[in-house]
């Protein structure tokens, strides 16, 4: 059913708000290894494989800023990853992958891996320390394979905040 | 036409944004003091929100951690097993060792460490990423009087400091844990002052610095802060023992393994003690 284009923000903003704190408090506990499910990172990316580029990057920016606010790193860091992650699979799921759920799935697994390892390294060219480390390769597995789980339950969440639009192209 | 306007609204967004996360950056790397208080006034407003859902999913993962932690439990539990049998044989040394070393401590002139205003707070997040391995997060901030540096413990010892600037009502603590941490210290006896650093999860602390090599230092050596001079850390707080000693020929100097006295895995409550060494000097 469609919906008016402030409905669709506001479900947006309730979902993303709803996200970070469930990570800030129930997520960030359910470790295995040592390694947390990256809620921010699935969330930028399967906004970019529900919606395009152009809300994964506003969806990642705005999720990254919010966990921006809890970590010790410099503010914006997150927000300027997840922003470009959630661009480019919005950009190759239009040109290339063109949504079969099978591959959405591989591409958040990937995409997460991926995203971490550009977190630590440019993280660490910014001058933050303990990012690129050993351990890394344990967070990049366990992490992609959390938000492989993740990711239909995030995409059919997307697809909820984002319906067909009143009068959008189709 | 209409993908095409698509597009390129699309590149107009990612460069805004690209441009917009690129300034937050600068501008905290510069410390931009309206940017942190902004940060602090938005982690205020998420505050109750999150300290709801806290109550709400504590239990889940409590559940969780006895549930990936089984094998963990197990072997710890037999390790205090050992440990209570070790210690009902050692009694009375260990009460004798306790007057031993606050006779020590009052040896060296320092002043009691609970004399000093202090705040007890719950860890509400133990650390929230997976890059945050050495930080946890209280739910005390300025509102008590915590402010950036100051030191928090247990009653097993130091665990680490107040990083950051704390928001109203929660503050986040860098643990010992951390490479980056450094705290100047003292081999109780001795009198040489040394620099001990992180060395990493699970890893005990190392000394590195300042240490000579002529001082008298022996294995199982209590260290506590030194308290030097502005110092961060008042003196006498207790950081650990020492398990090895190796030698720095080159520079004279003894390289000191130390195990820490206070754990830092599963932190529930700590103290942080409201010490400001400026004010202490003045």
């Amino acid at each position: 059913m469609p919906v008016s284009v402030a409905g669709a923000y506001v479900r947006s903003g309730l979902f993303l708000l709803t996200a970070l704190v469930l990570h800030l408090t129930l997520f960030s506990d359910l470790r295995v290894l040592g390694v947390a499910p990256e809620v921010p990172l699935a969330i930028a990316v399967t906004a970019g494989l529900a919606g395009g580029p152009e809300r994964g990057a506003v969806a990642g920016f705005a999720i990254g800023l919010g966990i921006d606010l809890y970590l010790p790193t410099l503010f914006g860091l997150s927000a300027l990853i997840y922003t470009v992650w959630g661009y480019t699979v919005g950009l190759l799921e239009e040109r290339i992958f063109r949504s079969a759920w099978w591959i959405n799935v591989l591409v958040t697994a990937a995409a997460t891996a991926g995203g971490l390892l550009v977190y630590a390294v440019l993280g660490e060219l910014l001058g933050e320390a303990n990012l690129y480390t050993d351990h890394l390769y344990v967070v990049m597995g366990v992490a992609a394979a959390y938000n492989l789980v993740l990711s239909l339950p995030l995409l059919g969440l997307w697809h909820w905040s984002w319906p067909r639009l009143l009068g959008e192209e189709r | 036409m209409a993908t095409g306007t698509r597009t390129g609204r699309s590149r107009f967004t990612l460069i805004f944004l690209l441009l917009t996360s690129a300034t937050l950056l600068t501008l905290d790397a510069r410390n931009f003091e309206p940017l942190q208080r902004t940060e602090e006034t938005l982690s205020d407003l998420i505050s109750p929100l999150r300290s709801g859902a806290d109550r709400v999913f504590e239990p889940v993962g409590d559940a969780w951690a006895g549930v990936t932690g089984y094998d963990e439990l197990e072997s710890e539990n037999e390790m205090l097993r050992e440990e209570l049998q070790k210690l009902e044989g050692q009694q009375i040394l260990d009460s004798d060792a306790a007057i031993r070393l606050e006779s020590l401590l009052d040896q060296l002139g320092l002043p009691y460490v609970q004399d000093i205003p202090n705040v007890v707070a719950e860890v509400v997040t133990a650390n929230i990423g997976n890059f945050d391995r050495y930080s946890v997060q209280i739910n005390r901030g300025t509102e008590d009087g915590i402010r950036n540096g100051m030191p928090v413990v247990t009653r097993g010892g130091l665990i680490g400091r107040i990083d950051g600037d704390p928001g109203r009502g929660h503050s986040r603590v860098t643990l010992f844990t951390d490479p980056g941490f450094e705290v100047g210290v003292l081999v109780v006896g001795t009198e040489d002052v040394a620099l001990a650093s992180g060395g990493g999860h699970g890893e005990p602390l190392m000394v590195t610095k300042g240490l000579e090599i002529d001082t008298e230092v022996a294995i199982g050596d209590e260290v506590v802060t030194s308290g030097v001079d502005r110092s961060r850390y008042p003196p006498g707080i207790p950081i650990g023992t020492v398990t090895n000693i190796d030698y720095d020929e080159a520079r004279l100097l003894q390289l000191l393994t130390v195990e820490p006295s206070a754990n830092t895995d599963s932190l529930s409550f700590v103290t942080v003690l409201l010490y400001d060494p400026l004010e202490e000097g003045s």
